[in-house]
């Protein structure tokens, strides 16, 4: 029934683009429509920004054996079709997928493709595509376990009286399925990773999870200690995002996966990771269906069922499960890489919030009235709310006001502000306690209060608060990791990648732990040398 | 050179200075004396700005300083002031971060924008007429008291002041290096500098004043040349104070 109703709501969406656009036209004469606008970038630039997440992992998108710093995976395959077919080059952007249709909305991309479920909220705030493929969930226990072999057993708790515990990805459509299914019979526990739940399985934490197809398809050879219970359930569609009024994006999107299918394209995608199944036919039906909606030239391409034998190129790409030494020798550089983003990042806006917060410091404790409120607000609503917030509001909500500032501006940027109110209040504090004696001492020297302030007062401060100050730096270094939500993939970013593609997750963790420790220690030394050579200077402390 | 017209202090209910004049002619030299909580050192810190005050005025040369000024929004006209008279201080406030070369050419190369190696020269005669050249790139931690307080002169006279206000300079120092820094000072009287001096030596006050003040409860009870005052007083206050000072 439910499956029903989601074939009438895909087969609407199919038809709206159309629809919608037949009305638009008679406007576009005299400009171009609202919905012709990314269409017509896209056409102009010759190229078409897709935004996914490569942590998502596989088959959906992520890093390739051989270049981890470039992606794979079906959508990706998915998206250089598309590009053929649109007569552009695609391009991937990274984000965090739960920020995607974010991004999508502060047009950082054009398009998200990366395993978005239709659902009618999301098709009333974006332009839904046809659906690219059928995914159910299935569940999966251990092989080993006798305790179950259908859905009904979750509910029957072990000879020890534990009730099951079953897995799935928070959030998603696994989540509330199967806690329908359990209501107080069975325990549902989210992860946030794909395979986090797999592994816990397999090492018995768990006693069983429910799985896109896809996932659990193409990660059974990693598994091999899991076997699918029943058959897959609950059935919905993966589609292509794009922003409200793109109609006619959405429309070519369609016109080129009506003809993908029908060529035999998808099937043969799909085949490479091993998730073509019987329920992608379904896809046929709405392609047939495509013809009375105005797709007519897609929809008149004879139906080639693949029967063209896989090529070298269509080897199949299955999930490999990398330990040890091989790992460290594949994964280490890039991580290395990574790192040099998170120095960078480190390094370009401490500075400045230094700066920030030294002016900050001697406005709140020198300046007027009308100089010392606004700051004191600055610095409360800065330290009062998460850094991840004050970016989130830079990347994604500045653009809706017109102010469009670019990833890595944006990170160093956040940073700095972040930390300015930090780095003032201990620069305040600092101030405070030079004694009084050594202004009186600048200003009778016929100095003007400013260059006491920053000529006798700020030098002395500075020396107090290095401990504090170095302190902060390694903070803020390792809050670099943060920026991953503004869609730089630095060291923290890039672990999480890597280990869920490769699985390596104790590898990957003691690499990345080892990169930041080799960063963060010499910083330590480096102060400490400061501090003892200052602190020659016999500033009061 | 500085003339003080009815200085009038107050500090919430507590009124500190209650309208005292006073006036210091070119390459004069004024000690004051008197009782603690008379109002010294506050009249002293009043004269170049350190302390705001509610009545009276002060002149120094061409520049007055008025009643109630601002110490932000008045920063130019304070500056002036302070820019022709010097001030050394009980606890003598060396910049720490800075070597006692530091301390020297700092205010003038800012304030006056004078070139560093003009600056570094002056300074070396300074400390040499200090005795104190060996000490150049010292810190101040490293010096003893007498030799900051010293130091301190030294940087005072840097902005080459028309005239000098000593704050207890040597009320901090053990008599030994309270006679290197009172040498200093004396040296500094005989070659005519403008100077006044609170002090809690009666002998070098006696010494090297041309007249002498004594503060009490906010007034100046009575003034005048050291020999009339040490050896002839006639105000109470000052007959039993000096009796109390002279018994240390």
């Amino acid at each position: 029934m439910n499956r029903l109703i989601g074939l009438l709501f895909a087969l609407v969406m199919l038809c709206l683009p159309r629809l919608a656009a037949a009305q638009e036209t008679p406007a576009q004469g005299a400009a171009p429509a609202e919905g012709g606008g990314t269409w017509a970038t896209i056409q102009k630039d010759k190229r078409l920004i897709w935004g996914s997440d490569m942590e998502g992992g596989g088959p959906f998108i992520f890093p390739r054996e051989d270049d981890p710093e470039k992606v794979t995976g079906f959508e990706v395959d998915l998206a250089d079709k598309l590009g053929e077919y649109l007569e552009v080059t695609p391009e991937f952007s990274q984000g965090q997928w739960d920020k995607l249709l974010d991004l999508l909305r502060a047009e950082k991309v054009q398009l998200v493709i990366n395993g978005y479920e239709w659902s009618p909220e999301r098709a009333e705030l974006f332009e839904a595509s046809m659906p690219y493929y059928v995914y159910a969930l299935q569940l999966m226990a251990r092989s080993d376990d006798a305790g179950i072999t259908s859905w009904d057993d979750l509910k029957k708790p072990r000879p020890d009286g534990a009730l099951m515990k079953i897995g799935v990805l928070t959030g998603s459509a696994s989540q509330e399925v199967m806690e329908e299914h359990c209501g107080a019979l069975c325990e549902v526990i989210g992860y946030d990773g794909n395979t986090d739940a797999m592994r816990e399985v397999e090492t018995g934490k768990l006693d069983a999870t429910l799985q896109d197809t896809p996932i659990a398809s193409f990660y059974a050879p990693s598994f091999p200690a899991l076997r699918p219970i029943g058959e897959p359930v609950a059935p919905g569609y993966y589609v292509i995002y794009a922003r409200k009024g793109d109609r006619q994006l959405i429309q070519a999107v369609n016109e080129a996966l009506i003809l993908m299918l029908r060529n035999g394209e998808l099937e043969r995608i799909y085949s490479r990771y091993g998730i073509w199944d019987k329920q992608q036919q379904e896809l046929f039906t709405l392609a047939e269906h495509a013809k009375f909606f105005g797709y007519e030239k897609a929809a008149q391409v004879e139906v080639n069922t693949a029967d063209a034998p896989l090529t070298q190129a269509d080897v199949a790409v299955t999930s490999t499960r990398k330990r040890g030494w091989v790992v460290v020798q594949d994964y280490f550089p890039v991580l290395v890489k990574s790192a040099g983003l998170t120095v960078v990042l480190a390094g370009l806006s401490f500075p400045l919030a230094v700066l920030a917060g030294i002016l900050i410091a001697v406005g709140r404790l020198y300046g007027p009235a009308w100089v010392r409120l606004p700051l004191t607000a600055y610095v409360e609503f800065l330290r009062g709310t998460p850094l991840m917030l004050q970016l989130y509001f830079i990347f994604f909500l500045l653009p809706e006001l017109g102010v469009n500032i670019p990833a890595f501006t944006t990170a160093v940027l956040g940073l700095a502000i972040n930390y300015s109110a930090y780095e003032s209040e201990i620069y305040r504090a600092g101030i405070q306690a030079i004694p009084g004696g050594q202004m009186e001492a600048a200003l009778s020297l016929g100095m003007s209060p400013t260059q006491a302030i920053f000529r006798v007062i700020v030098p002395q401060a500075v020396r107090i608060v290095i401990p504090p100050v170095v302190n902060d730096f390694i903070a803020l270094f390792k809050d670099t990791s943060v920026c991953s939500v503004v869609t730089l993939i630095e060291l923290t970013k890039r672990f999480t990648v890597l280990s869920m593609s490769t699985q390596a997750v104790v590898e990957m963790m003691l690499m990345t732990a080892f990169l930041y420790l080799v960063m963060s220690y010499p910083m330590s030394l480096i102060a400490r040398n400061i501090e003892k050579r200052l602190g020659g200077s016999g500033v009061n402390v | 050179m500085i003339h003080v017209d009815a200085l009038f202090k107050r500090h919430g209910e507590l009124e500190i200075l209650k309208g005292i004049s006073l006036t210091v002619n070119r390459g004069e030299v004024a000690a004051i004396i008197g009782p603690s909580g008379g109002g010294k050192s506050t009249f002293l810190r009043c004269i170049n700005g350190l302390e705001t005050f509610q009545g009276g005025a002060v002149r120094v040369g061409p520049h007055v300083l008025s009643a109630n000024l601002h110490p932000r929004k008045d920063a130019a006209q304070l500056q002036k002031v302070r820019k022709v008279v010097g001030f050394v201080f009980q606890q003598f406030n060396l910049f720490p971060h800075l070597s006692v070369l530091g301390n020297l050419i700092e205010a003038p190369m800012l304030v006056d924008n004078e070139p560093k190696e003009s600056a570094v020269a002056r300074a070396v005669a300074l400390l040499d007429r200090v005795g104190l050249l060996a000490k150049a790139e010292a810190y101040p931690r490293d010096l003893s008291g007498g030799q900051q307080q010293r130091v301190a002169i030294a940087r005072t006279l840097m902005m080459r002041p028309e005239a000098i206000l000593f704050d207890e300079p040597t009320s901090a120092l053990d008599p030994v290096m309270a006679n290197e820094v009172l040498g200093v000072i004396s040296d500094l009287a005989k070659a005519d500098q403008t100077m006044i001096v609170v002090t809690h030596s009666m002998r070098f006050a006696r010494q090297v004043s041309d007249h002498v003040h004594v503060f009490a409860g906010g007034h100046d009870v009575e003034f005048g040349p050291p020999d009339k005052v040490f050896g002839d007083p006639q105000h109470e206050t000052t007959k039993s104070f000096l009796k109390e000072a002279g018994k240390d």
